[in-house]
């Protein structure tokens, strides 16, 4: 509702709803940050000053880049809401600990300036502004961005990239506790599963991330995982390794909830979540990619307009509701 | 003359091929990986583009306009063999550059366009002048574009590495995504541009004429 501070109409005429149950973006926001919290202090213990380092250097190049689109755009600026902050912080998270600084500035920027500042700001986005950052760097510098060859100095190692060359008997001594906690190499925060999925669950105790799509994605990934375990045991990892390893839990919960790059019903949503549990483990098996999930979440957001086709029956209308709606509007379009 | 030169200069910013016209995406798009490719693509479009404007010019009194299109086709198939001939026997390595594009060339909507719009109702000298002013907007478009991806994606202009020791190249520029980024950052731009000149125009030509409404600035106002 209007502002008496922020504008100088003193009576202002607007239509309904006139109620508001005081939901704001600041306030997704900052849940969203306390969520991602738990997720980057361990990862911090576990890398130490090169994580803040990224993680810092992230979320003040979208910060800058947003406020310098801003002024460009000759808009207000929207810092404080923190939007762009969770989108250099979750494209931090998807960056191994020694990433060097001008691949991170590279990747924020071009995540808040072509991901989402070209589109017309934030909410106007069709594909998750941070994945399209990631895609960028990542397309161009895959040897920077590969935690494998880079961080040569620890014992970790990335789970995935050892099922899809030696097969699922690579990882069996790996405990599913270890990867809950973070005991693998992968993107700073990504890596670091367990403490997601708790961030995750918060988030939909919380409502502001609907409980079927991190739902029907997770149940995706584990049936795809499972069909293919129960296909080749020996090359494929069973689904639970799927579940905890690679960026899978941060895409569930963070990536593929965006809002204006999601479908908003509930079958719609399911849809969207199962398609895109499914594409990961297709995009593990079979493409070039170890990790998947940020890729899925690309895809499934482009498909996110199709999905919201998916309509229910409107209350009261007869069968075949459909086919007149669409004749109506065919003739007012002609 | 002045309707000569006026054909010949408009190709080469208002009715920029590729970029206030949009036609001919299929090259732009494709063989800009490098500066050297963009121009070689360029300058074959605009030997091809000349001269088969000049020849539908010289026979547009002759074919029946039923077939016409049959016509322009056959002409331009002819001048793009012609084309790929030369660059084989003269340009081989740009040749294999270039490869299914240089074919190509032929169903380029440039070529047909200009044959169509333009030299089927001109004169000879005015349809060259066309093909000319188009063909080099083209080529400048190409070579424009081409230069971005290639400094960006490979660090070199023309083969020759132009940006310090040490450069990251940022490979995505030279890859199919990077013509689509490009391509949309540059019309951006020449839209942000040309928006800002009308604006400007517009105030300048209500400060020029004030008092028409009573000395009040509220459109003019508005518009800024």
């Amino acid at each position: 509702m209007s502002n008496p501070g922020n504008s100088d109409i003193l009576l202002a005429i607007s239509t309904p709803p006139f109620w508001h149950c005081g939901r704001t973006i600041p306030k997704h926001s900052l849940h969203t940050l306390l969520a991602l919290a738990p997720a980057a202090l361990l990862s911090i213990l576990q890398w130490g000053v090169p994580a803040v380092r990224v993680m810092a250097l992230a979320v003040l190049t979208a910060l800058v880049t947003e406020a310098v689109c801003q002024t460009l755009m000759k808009r207000k600026l929207t810092q404080d809401n923190g939007t762009a902050a969770i989108t250099g912080l979750l494209l931090a998270f998807l960056l191994p600990a020694s990433a060097p600084w001008w691949l991170v500035a590279l990747g924020s920027a071009c995540a808040i300036g072509i991901g989402r500042m070209a589109f017309g700001g934030y909410g106007a986005n069709q594909v998750s502004a941070t994945l399209v950052g990631w895609a960028l760097i990542f397309v161009s510098f895959p040897a920077f961005m590969d935690p494998t060859s880079s961080l040569l100095q620890t014992s970790l190692f990335d789970p995935l990239l050892r099922i899809k060359y030696f097969g699922s008997a690579a990882a069996a001594d790996l405990s599913l506790t270890d990867l809950l906690l973070g005991r693998q190499l992968g993107g700073l925060g990504a890596a670091q599963s367990g403490a997601l999925l708790l961030g995750g669950l918060y988030l939909v105790l919380r409502g502001v991330v609907r409980w079927e799509i991190p739902l029907a994605f997770l149940l995706g990934v584990l049936a795809a995982a499972s069909a293919l375990h129960l296909m080749n045991g020996a090359l494929y990892a069973g689904p639970l390794v799927h579940l905890a390893s690679g960026s899978t839990v941060l895409a569930a919960f963070f990536l593929a909830t965006e809002d204006s790059c999601s479908p908003h019903r509930r079958i719609p949503m399911l849809c969207y979540g199962l398609i895109g549990g499914v594409l990961v483990m297709l995009i593990r098996t079979f493409g070039i990619y170890t990790d998947g999930a940020p890729f899925a979440v690309m895809l499934i957001n482009l498909l996110a307009p199709l999905f919201t086709l998916i309509r229910s029956r409107p209350f009261g209308a007869r069968p075949g509701w459909k086919n007149k709606a669409a004749a109506e509007q065919r003739r007012t379009e002609a | 003359m002045d309707r000569f030169l006026q054909e010949l200069t408009k190709g080469l910013w208002k009715e920029l091929p590729p970029f206030r016209l949009l036609l001919g995406l299929c090259p732009v798009l494709a063989v800009t990986k490098s500066a050297s490719s963009g121009l070689g693509m360029g300058l074959a479009v605009l030997f091809v583009l000349t001269l088969s404007n000049a020849i539908i010019s010289l026979v547009r009194g002759i074919i029946p306009s039923k077939v016409r299109i049959a016509c322009f086709i056959t002409i331009s198939a002819t001048l793009v063999v012609a084309v790929e001939l030369l660059m084989q026997a003269y340009a081989y390595p740009l040749y294999l550059q270039l490869g299914i594009f240089v074919p190509l060339i032929v169903v380029n909507c440039i070529i047909l366009g200009r044959a169509e719009a333009f030299a089927a109702k001109n004169p000879v000298h005015l349809a060259i002048a066309d093909g000319l002013g188009m063909g080099l907007g083209f080529t400048m478009s190409l070579t424009f574009l081409g230069s971005i991806r290639e400094i960006l994606g490979a660090g070199t202009w023309f083969g020759h590495p132009v940006l310090w020791e040490g450069f990251q190249p940022f490979s995505v520029m030279v890859e199919a995504p990077g013509a689509f980024l490009c391509l949309g950052l540059i019309l951006a731009a020449m839209n942000y541009g040309t928006h800002r000149q009308i604006s400007r125009r517009n105030r300048e030509a209500a400060a020029e004429a004030p008092s028409g409404c009573g000395g009040c600035q509220a459109c003019s106002a508005n518009r800024g």
